[in-house]
């Protein structure tokens, strides 16, 4: 019971937070100097012609009114023209978004395949002393790489000396599956540095958080041999912190990509968000912002319910310290 | 208040921390240093007088070549890290007090209080990073000050989330309570017993709001929304030389090295703040 209302509580807060969001992103996009009437036709239109524009997409009703025009279609998955390019942008949407997850699943990929076994092999074997030291040095020269240093760095290396990858050429799924994962390769590579970096800091972290506590020393006195209480005692236990962290950084690559997709000219969300903001194109920028923070909420709503699972104190515990 | 302040001396005390620590505070010193007296030392002269030819490798007149106008870059080099230490340093300046006012009182009041405060610091936190800077800058037109209140806006909620749960044990505490049942005022206790004891936190915090703050100010510029030319910022530089890196890499390098141990140096510092302010024991029997 107690579970239960944990979790609709949850869910409402999530809700709360997503409606606060689309509240912020109507207005930062109203707030912007210049609107669309003045971009698409230019310095010299009369005031009756911006008035008629205006008119047509609805820019002349109250804000409040459009707001909650914009709101109830978009909850309908209706997300409006762009202005722009006067194609629907749910439409737009559907062909980027197989490119973004695509770029989103490989980084991920490498991260998970490589950081979590990283984490517990570093965290295990603590040795302290130089390995330790050169860990951190490792670990922390990964965090601190931004992605358009690291991005024009590879970029540059692929294009002057042919490495046999291309750069700048995506190839969509539909044409050639395998060479469309290869066209994302080297942005998902330069993505998923940071990534590794973070996720094996974590969970080198969650494992030497764990292996202090008294029921690893009950298991070492019990005699279970050492890769035993690693997979049955410690990985649960991290579990948590780097699970949260994940789904973070999915949230995060799935609309964060903004830099790596200019850099590597990669068609996806995070371009045509920018692109939209240049614009002035409004249903672009907030359909763009609501999808980014709609995938963070629920990533963080995820989060909470499998950690529920994995740890069931978590939702109880909290709540009676709370009261 | 007396056991706050020897925590800080002794946090001060450069003997007690590692190496890397004091190879990471040595970066920064050389980073402040050169930023600071460059200009007055005139090193490389001044960053918009044109030296020589059009793009040429680092020489004799141009210590790190020159860029597409034929200008030094290594002048340029430090008014950029100047200009990205500076609105780095400032913004983060401006989160530290915010996300600290708001925070104890978070911590302190709990209950609606701190509800509101953590659900407003939710919804900015559900942009992401980047894309809350561009649209900051959107809002604000590019320059410094998108840049500074970007980099203040994508790292205040973190920051306000972490000092509120701290202030939140401490406000816990029996001292608190006695301090209370005494007939303390509110803001008494919130400044006297509750904010000595999250020193800790902020300091920590702070560090990795200032590499995050670096990092925004990069990625900002780079996409155009940042500081803009003839002014100079790293995250600039490192845009302009990828425009030429075929031809002229130098040009990316130098930037993109300082950018790189800047950030490198302050991660390095928070992490060691972190491990003598939230000391975890870390002997296994594994």
């Amino acid at each position: 019971m107690d579970h239960i209302r944990w979790l609709l509580g949850r869910t409402a807060a999530a809700l709360l937070t997503l409606l606060g969001v689309s509240v912020l992103i109507f207005a930062a996009v109203r707030a912007m100097p210049g609107s669309y009437t003045d971009l698409v036709l230019g310095p010299l239109a009369t005031r009756s012609e911006k008035a008629a524009a205006a008119a047509r997409f609805g820019l002349d009703r109250p804000v409040v009114e459009q707001y909650l025009y914009w709101l109830r279609n978009a909850v309908q998955g209706d997300f409006g023209t762009s202005l722009a390019a006067r194609t629907p942008v749910a439409t737009e949407f559907g062909d980027r978004l197989p490119v973004t997850v695509t770029l989103t699943a490989l980084a991920l990929a490498l991260t998970v395949l490589i950081g979590i076994p990283l984490g517990v092999y570093t965290g295990t074997r603590e040795g302290g002393g130089r390995g330790g030291a050169a860990g951190r040095l490792v670990s922390a020269f990964g965090m601190s790489l931004p992605e358009f240093v690291l991005g024009s760095l590879v970029v540059f290396l692929f294009t002057r000396y042919s490495l046999g990858l291309s750069v700048g050429t995506y190839v969509p799924w539909s044409q050639d599956p395998l060479g469309s994962v290869g066209s994302l390769f080297l942005p998902a590579c330069v993505l998923a540095v940071f990534c590794v970096a973070a996720t094996a800091r974590t969970t080198r972290d969650a494992v030497l958080g764990v292996l202090v506590e008294p029921h690893i020393a009950a298991a070492v006195a019990r005699g279970e041999p050492k890769g035993a209480i690693v997979r049955h005692h410690v990985l649960r236990n991290a579990a948590v912190p780097v699970l949260t962290l994940v789904a973070t950084l999915t949230a995060y690559l799935l609309g964060g990509t903004v830099i790596i997709e200019r850099l590597f000219n990669v068609p996806g969300l995070g371009s045509y968000l920018v692109d939209g903001l240049d614009r002035r194109d409004y249903a672009v920028v907030q359909a763009g912002v609501l999808l980014a923070a709609a995938v963070f909420i629920t990533m963080n709503l995820l989060v909470d319910l499998v950690s529920g699972l994995v740890d069931p104190r978590i939702g109880t515990v909290g709540k009676r310290a709370d009261a | 208040m007396r056991a706050a302040a020897v925590r800080v001396r002794r946090a001060l005390a450069m003997r007690s921390y590692d190496g890397l620590f004091r190879a990471a505070v040595w970066v920064l010193g050389v980073l402040l240093l050169v930023t600071l007296a460059g200009p007055f030392v005139g090193v490389g002269g001044q960053p918009d007088a044109i030296v020589g030819p059009r793009l040429m490798p680092p020489g004799a007149g141009w210590p790190l070549g020159t860029d597409n106008l034929g200008r030094s870059l290594l002048p340029r080099l430090l008014q950029g890290i100047g200009t990205t230490l500076l609105l780095s340093c400032l913004a983060v300046a401006c989160t530290a007090l915010i996300s600290t006012a708001l925070g104890v009182i978070a911590g302190y009041r709990g209950g609606r209080t701190a509800e509101v405060i953590l659900r407003i610091g939710d919804v900015l936190y559900s942009f992401p990073a980047i894309v809350l800077a561009v649209l900051v800058a959107a809002v604000l037109g590019p320059g410094r000050t998108a840049a500074l209140a970007a980099i203040v806006l994508v790292t205040v909620p973190l920051m306000t989330r972490m000092v509120g749960t701290a202030a939140r044990a401490v406000a816990r505490r029996e001292f608190v309570t006695a301090a209370r049942i005494s007939g303390v005022r509110a803001p008494t206790i919130m400044l006297r017993h509750i904010l000595p004891n999250v020193a800790g936190t902020v300091a920590v915090q702070g560090t990795y709001a200032l590499s995050v703050g670096i990092l925004v100010e990069g990625g900002l510029s780079f996409l155009g929304y940042g500081v803009q030319l003839p002014d100079a910022s790293l995250g600039l530089l490192i845009q302009e030389g990828g425009l030429y890196m075929v031809g002229a890499p130098w040009l990316i390098v130098a930037p993109g090295v300082v950018l790189v141990a800047a950030i490198m140096a302050i991660n390095l510092v928070g992490d060691s703040l972190r491990d003598r302010f939230e000391p975890r024991e870390t002997r296994s029997l594994v």
